[in-house]
């Protein structure tokens, strides 16, 4: 497969920022990775200058190898036709970060949500409180440290799977089929 | 034209009492006779929980058509008698799913659309959605799947008319007669600051549905709640702003 190249107008923008590492992936994506310090700066760059208006996205990933959150910011440009998602790496401890509302309105949202799920704070972001999971009280339930399967036994119980309405479901003929792959021994 | 007044009698014969026995024989008669009609004309309320909702359309409409068999849609809780609980239920929704339930007038029936509403389905280890339904609010059938088909759909509401037109569709009474241990179920979940805007208790009075589990420990609670209602809060009731987890 021929390597893609770096499109020429991202480079002559961004070429100056140090330590910055552009790699072009399937059709028009292109991957940025940046130190968390520079991150705004390109936010910024790649809006006023190649009309990266669209913030489609930040997502975040655990990484507990590393002890790392990965945040990647995902914007699309009407003009350039293209994605560029540029991912930062900062330390799980204390996981704070710098927010992009400034830049990109809707990233109050996206940093709500993260704040939530994966209990990233950042700075300056307008708003942090409850966002989708009003009542819950637990750690934040993304985080890879987190046992979803262990609270669930503790917080739910389960339907015995030999129960009365099954019965009759098979005098009708249905019912589970015992035999088919999958089955409980 | 007579001149004597008229006598009234002490004791009228047009009004004997009718014993209780016999009232409640025809009562039952009415009962039945009711149960009859309504398993021909049910509303099921227009309220969709999961991805099941996509099977509706169909159902209800020209294709499948359940209003020839008289079940048909309906936009308001007040006025419904079957909740369909149409998939998983996330821990916010199955509190609006109760407070919808708790509006609808008895006889009111649930029936548990897919595979997610016995036992969580494929959301089984997911902490946002709970596992069976009928721990929280209890539950005339239930149709096995994800998701089940239109087909499905209408055997069960078949079914469920078999059974209300032989007044074997009482899960309803049990709301009432264990109200604690829902409740219980419920504060479990959402914790003991739960409580909805209906007194299910007086409504078990009105119905004659109390029974030995209608009270309880967790009824207590709530007594506790009206009692803070009423700026008569105990001492060790939860500070204000407690209930602002409630609802957003
Ligand atoms: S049973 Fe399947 S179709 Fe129904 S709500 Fe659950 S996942 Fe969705």
């Amino acid at each position: 497969m021929k390597q893609a190249q770096v499109p020429a107008v991202l480079e002559s923008v961004l070429h100056e920022i140090p330590g910055i590492q552009i790699t072009p992936k399937e059709g028009s994506r292109v991957r940025v990775d940046v130190a968390p310090g520079a991150l705004p700066a390109i936010l910024e760059l790649l809006k006023g200058q190649l009309g990266f208006m669209h913030l489609s996205a930040i997502s975040c990933i655990d990484w507990p190898q590393t002890d790392e959150f990965e945040l990647v910011y995902t914007v699309w440009s009407h003009e350039q036709k293209m994605t560029v998602s540029a991912h930062v790496t900062i330390p799980r401890d204390p996981g704070e970060y710098v927010s992009v509302y400034d830049i990109h309105t809707p990233a109050g949202f996206f940093e709500r949500d993260i704040h939530e799920m994966f209990g990233v704070r950042f700075d300056g972001s307008p708003n942090l409180r409850k966002f989708i999971l009003t009542s819950w009280n637990g750690p934040p339930p993304m985080l890879k440290s987190f046992d979803t399967l262990a609270y669930v036994e503790e917080t739910f119980q389960w339907v015995d799977y030999r129960p009365e309405w099954l019965r009759d479901i098979e005098a009708k003929g249905g019912g589970i089929d015992s035999e088919g792959e999958g089955a409980p021994s | 034209m007579s001149d004597t007044t008229p006598v009234i009698p002490d004791q009228p014969e047009v009004c004997r009492t009718v014993d209780a026995e016999e009232r409640g024989v025809w009562r039952r008669v009415m009962d039945r006779f009711a149960d009859h009609c309504r398993a021909r004309s049910l509303f099921v309320l227009h309220y969709c929980t999961g991805c099941g909702a996509i099977e509706l359309p169909p159902t209800i409409t020209s294709r499948f058509d359940m209003e020839r068999v008289g079940v048909s849609p309906m936009v308001t809780p007040r006025q419904a008698d079957i909740l369909l609980i149409t998939g998983y239920l996330s821990v916010k929704t199955l509190k609006r799913v109760i407070l919808s339930y708790e509006q609808m007038q008895s006889p009111k029936y649930v029936l548990g659309f897919g595979s997610c509403t016995i036992n969580g389905g494929m959301y089984w280890n997911s902490y946002a959605t709970v596992k069976r339904l009928d721990q929280y609010i209890p539950a005339d059938g239930f149709i096995a799947g994800c998701m089940p088909r239109p087909e499905a759909v209408q055997q069960v509401f078949l079914d469920l008319m078999k059974k209300i037109d032989a007044g074997q569709a009482n899960a309803w009474q049990d709301y009432y007669l264990n109200y604690d241990r829902y409740l219980g179920n419920q504060m479990a979940l959402f914790g003991e600051e739960w409580h909805t805007p209906v007194d299910v208790i007086a409504e078990a009075e009105h119905y004659g549905y109390v029974g030995d589990g209608t009270r309880g420990r967790f009824t207590e609670i709530l007594d506790r709640h009206a009692a803070y209602a009423l700026r008569d809060a105990p001492e060790d009731y939860p500070e204000r702003g407690a209930n602002e987890r409630l609802l957003p």
